[in-house]
């Protein structure tokens, strides 16, 4: 499946196609539910979470057509905010972290799907030029969801420095990609 | 590091939000305001999408995992359990869309045949289709349009916004940096179709900007655009 193939799928959804649903579910399902389980670190609730995920894909599919995002990295922007919106709601299990970390390390697979590999090239080489801890923190929150509240208390620093840290690395990784 | 460099080279207001929307680090009232935001404020969705857009790379250290099979049918559940008898749902924008192109009754069929064969791949799409949001600039006029390439033919749907008495939209193409080339004045209405001429054809093309503007009853009369633009958006090839 091309990108191309993906966006196609996407906007017949929009227009409640419910044979492009069923393929964009069978395309892209296992790398959204990698997303709900990394975030979640719950079997269960990440199924929950993947359900109600696609009901937002089927019902907001319409507003893929005003992203910039790739197809694929639109799907799995809904999957994340919508993982990190659930774990905002509830206090996190910390026995599971390992679990999840085991479940979800870095197997690319074969998801051309995903974003090109120049760009992603590049954001790695920006995260290198931040300080270790920083890049490290951002990658943290940006992959499962951490809040300050909880990156505060894994770098023992207070939150408002935690605050300021991100921002700034963010901002300085936006310069450093726009280069 | 020190503070002062951090307030000065920080990010600050609406643009810090949205990267920390995106990022993941508010919190649970933040991320709840940010949501609501995103619905009613055109320039904030865009910060949000330019950021989401920035950080999207880091998502290939999600690794895949295979959903159990019980997802996809509690999905089919919560979306179609109520809708059996009538499996095309009318409401929404998009479902108003397919009607004018005609696609309601193969969207009924294609999904008759989803609900026979469900292994079967989808009927190739219809050619040529681009589509634009022509988001509100400074008003609150917000149409969608589908650009048919195989008829000549744009597809309106009126989202928000009305026209001020004796004032009518017109719909303005333009391509780089040319002047822009009127489409006609767009008929009233919830949806409405305009035929595009085959000269104006050769102007509608990916990346091309429609824009709304503000005029005198029955166009304008200069052939440039008079009044206020009120919305604005790129095609997009689908």
């Amino acid at each position: 499946m091309t990108p191309q193939d993906i966006s196609k799928l996407i906007v017949r959804t929009s227009m409640k196609d419910r044979g492009a649903f069923d393929v964009l579910y069978r395309q892209t399902s296992a790398k959204l539910f990698g997303v709900c389980l990394r975030v979640l670190n719950d079997r269960a609730e990440a199924e929950e979470a993947l359900q109600e995920v696609y009901v937002k894909i089927w019902t907001k599919a319409d507003r893929f057509a005003v992203s910039d995002l790739s197809p694929i990295s639109w799907l799995v922007a809904i999957a994340r905010n919508h993982s990190i919106d659930r774990i905002r709601q509830r206090r996190r299990p910390a026995a599971d972290l390992d679990e999840a970390i085991d479940i979800a390390d870095p197997s690319p697979g074969p998801e051309a799907l995903a974003v090109a590999g120049g760009e992603r090239a590049r954001i790695y080489s920006c995260l290198e030029e931040l300080e270790a801890d920083r890049a490290a923190a951002v990658r943290g929150a940006y992959i499962t969801g951490e809040s300050y509240a909880e990156l505060a208390e894994r770098y023992k620093v207070p939150l408002n420095t935690m605050r300021t840290w991100l921002r700034r690395s963010l901002m300085k990784l936006r310069e450093c990609l726009e280069r | 590091m020190n503070g002062t460099d951090d307030s000065e080279r920080g990010l600050g207001g609406d643009d810090a939000v949205a990267a920390e929307y995106v990022l993941g680090t508010l919190d649970a009232d933040e991320r709840q305001a940010a949501a609501r935001r995103l619905d009613a404020d055109a320039a904030f969705a865009r910060l949000v999408d330019r950021w989401e857009v920035i950080l999207s790379p880091m998502a290939d250290r999600y690794g895949s995992v295979e959903a159990p099979a019980s997802a996809k049918q509690a999905i089919d559940r919560r979306l179609f359990a109520s809708t059996a008898s009538q499996p095309v749902q009318k409401a929404g924008l998009w479902s108003s869309l397919a009607f004018w192109r005609g696609l309601a009754v193969a969207a009924v069929a294609a999904a008759a045949i989803a609900i026979a064969v469900p292994l079967m791949t989808p009927p190739a799409p219809p050619a040529h289709m681009m589509v634009a949001s022509l988001a509100p600039q400074q008003s609150d006029v917000h149409y969608l349009v589908v650009y048919d390439g195989t008829k000549g033919e744009i597809g309106l749907s009126h989202v928000s916004g009305e026209r001020a008495s004796g004032r009518d939209f017109e719909l303005w193409v333009i391509e780089g940096n040319q002047q822009p080339r009127s489409l006609g004045v767009i008929p009233v209405g919830a949806r409405m179709t305009m035929p595009v001429s085959p000269e104006m054809k050769d102007k509608v093309a990916a990346g091309a900007v429609f824009a709304i503007s503000l005029e005198p009853r029955g166009g304008s009369t200069t052939g440039a655009p008079t009044g206020p633009v009120v919305a604005a958006g790129n095609l997009r090839d689908i």
